[in-house]
């Protein structure tokens, strides 16, 4: 199988994995060693997180050189595109992105778990099924599936968790 | 101590019960539906199903996770066949041989061929189990701190190597990433908080199960939710139950793709996608119909199904004997064992020998609940596919909330989820493999407890780690499959195995003297 180049796209992952890497290997050198305890040198929490931090400087440093000779600062290369990012795609995935945040985030934890279940299961639906080209009628119908299913899901997610696992609900 | 034989048959028995028929039924059956909806995997199946099941007994909880990790990796097949989308990427080689059949008007067969494969290498899988599992476990017993290290980290190499073979550089970066990710919070020997910072909800370390469900679940909602919609097939054709003669022509190909699905099951975090692409490239250098792969072979869509299958019980095998994952959905299999207080590894055998031939026995019923399910509900499971992805992705969305919370009743695995499933969606998006990653997160704690234990026993000597005689065999199938993926060292290392298959040639040609 024959790798898809994207330069642009792995000179960003790259940096950031060389940056965390480095974070990681600092933040491990600076880790308590307890000479005061005497403990075995070898044996210091900073160890392994710190020779996995130089493994992802090792290696993230790698992805960029490799971006770099693949062009990765020619005019033209571009992450969201070698990513098979559009207009249509960005904005299918930002909304989803929202919406999701927003439930997590936002509602879950502040409004009781059905309330919130049901505002969100209604918005996503209603917002990726309801077209601005549909016919008024068509739009109201797919608005009333659209709460029903939110309905049912906040009700039936509620009832199997809570009463037949006896999982408690956020 | 009663036999293997004894020990099987008594867990079969002890499964004879309708609570527990009803538990295989609905666990298969509702694997197969997360199977075959694009975009939900066995591995988020297992997670989400591991939240809701932490309450009952362990027997009945890893049941119903075998149950659904088996019925999902069948389940994919469904999608493949008939919407040319791997249902879970374990079916990817599946979509080569079983859409073009479903185009030619032979859904019905296909399936039914698909369905037949998963059973045999799900059976083959199974007897590889009892075979190898007691003989691992055994072996393991005289494992030391080195040679645990070498496992974690030949896990790593592998692992990272095989699920991403276009680029493993990608591969490996997850796994390392997995790895600095276990690093954070309590350490195992000065019981030092890391990468802390003060915050108590870090102190104990990401969760498992959340960073799981984010990085399955959540990155694949967003990954679907970017996608453009797929078109739906309704139309399952011809006759289902697939002919003996079909079978038994293919046996060598059913076996061997059995025993290859069983083996990349077996090694550290490669699993399914890998036992279906090897036993598919293997059927088709074999094959006498070679040229009809891709066209719609039965011979290779059979290999296929038979090679993710049979690497469902092969994966369940280092969980038992060693405590590592075979797989991405082993790993959380793995992490339900240890919440349901069962310690998988070389102990097994001594402390639970029972539980092995148990966790047989459920491999076997979930073979068969796929055998019945997938013959018997081909036309209303075809339901399941018709179900629009906006209507579908905000209940998966809730169900990832909710099972992330589940656990420790917390908030801030919620955010886990929700951080690695962001992260997660942008690194697939960047081709960077999820199943080095939660290898990593699951090696972590093992690899440091190891490295440093070893460290402290040689005294900061290095050379145990390459003397040991099992040590010293790891080191050097880490290092080569390290060699063996920079395509420079691929090539030296591939005229140097021709030069000694010549030098030998020529040993063998040269006549000896006075005959």
């Amino acid at each position: 199988m024959a790798r898809t180049p994207m330069p642009r796209a792995d000179l960003l992952a790259g940096t950031g994995f060389l940056a965390l890497g480095l974070v990681a290997a600092v933040e491990s050198w600076r880790m308590p060693r307890f000479e005061q305890l005497e403990v075995n040198p070898w044996s210091v929490p900073g160890l392994v997180p710190g020779l996995i931090g130089l493994v992802l400087v090792l290696l993230g440093g790698l992805l960029v050189i490799r971006a770099l000779r693949e062009g990765a600062l020619a005019p033209g290369a571009g992450a969201a595109r070698e990513l098979g990012f559009d207009a249509e795609t960005g904005r299918r995935t930002l909304l989803a992105l929202l919406l999701t945040l927003g439930y997590a985030i936002g509602l879950v934890g502040r409004l009781p778990f059905r309330t919130a279940t049901f505002l969100f299961v209604l918005a996503f639906v209603a917002l990726f099924r309801i077209r601005r080209e549909m016919p008024p009628g068509r739009m109201l119908r797919e608005l009333a599936l659209a709460a029903l299913e939110a309905l049912l899901v906040a009700l039936a997610v509620g009832f199997v968790f809570e009463r037949l696992f006896y999982v408690r609900l956020p | 101590m009663p036999g293997g034989l004894e020990l099987f048959l008594e867990a079969l028995w002890g499964f004879a019960s309708p609570w527990t028929l009803a538990n295989v039924l609905w666990a298969t059956l509702l694997g197969i539906v997360v199977g075959m909806m694009p975009g939900l995997t066995a591995t988020l199946g297992v997670a989400l199903l591991t939240t809701l099941t932490f309450k009952m007994p362990a027997g009945d909880a890893i049941l119903v996770l075998i149950c659904m990790y088996v019925g999902a990796i069948y389940g994919g097949s469904r999608s493949a066949i008939l919407l040319n989308i791997p249902g879970t990427p374990a079916n990817a080689a599946t979509t080569l041989d079983g859409f073009p059949l479903a185009r030619a008007g032979q859904a019905g067969r296909a399936m039914g061929i698909a369905t037949a494969g998963s059973f045999c290498g799900s059976l083959i899988g199974m007897l590889m189990l009892v075979l190898v599992a007691p003989v691992l476990a055994d072996f393991a017993l005289a494992f030391g701190s080195y040679e645990f290290f070498w496992l974690a980290m030949f896990g790593i190499v592998i692992s990272g190597q095989l699920t991403a073979i276009d680029d493993p550089l990608k591969g490996w970066i997850a796994g390392f990433l997995g790895l600095l990710v276990a690093m954070v919070g309590q350490e195992g020997i000065h019981a030092y908080q890391r990468f802390s910072y003060g915050i108590t909800e870090l102190s104990g370390g990401f969760g498992l199960l959340p960073v799981l469900v984010g990085a399955f679940g959540f990155a694949e909602i967003l990954q679907v939710m970017k996608q453009p919609a797929y078109e739906v097939v309704r139309n399952a054709g011809g006759r289902i139950l697939p002919r003996l003669s079909e079978l038994v022509r293919y046996w060598r190909t059913i076996l061997r793709s059995g025993l290859i699905g069983t083996l990349m099951g077996l090694l550290p975090g490669v699993g399914e996608d890998i036992g279906a692409w090897g036993s598919y490239a293997a059927a088709r250098r074999a094959s006498r119909e070679r040229e009809t792969f891709g066209k719609g072979s039965v011979e290779g869509l059979l290999a296929a199904e038979t090679g993710n299958n049979a690497a469902v019980p092969g994966a369940i095998i280092p969980v038992l004997t060693l405590a590592i994952p075979g797989s991405a959905p082993a790993a959380v299999l793995l992490a339900a064992m240890f919440i349901h207080g069962i310690r998988p590894g070389p102990l097994i055998m001594i402390e639970f020998p029972s539980f092995v031939y148990e966790v047989v026995a459920m491999v076997l019923l979930a073979s068969l609940a796929i055998l019945v399910l997938g013959l018997a509900l081909t036309r209303p499971l075809l339901y399941v596919l018709a179900v629009p992805r906006e209507r579908l992705m905000p209940v998966i969305f809730v169900l990832c909330t909710v099972g992330s919370f589940a656990i420790a009743s917390r908030l801030f695995d919620v955010w886990v989820m929700v951080g690695f499933g962001i992260l997660g969606f942008v690194l697939r998006e960047m081709k960077f493999p999820m199943a080095p990653l939660v290898l990593g997160v699951v090696l972590g704690p093992i690899l440091d407890k190891n490295f440093r234990r070893a460290m402290v026993l040689s005294d900061g000597s290095l050379e145990p780690f390459f003397t040991r005689p099992v040590s010293a065999v790891l080191a050097a199938l880490t290092l080569l499959s390290v060699l063996a993926a920079i395509p420079s060292m691929r090539a030296g290392l591939l005229r140097l195995l021709a030069r000694l298959r010549i030098g030998r040639a020529a040993v063998r040609d040269t006549p000896e003297p006075g005959s």
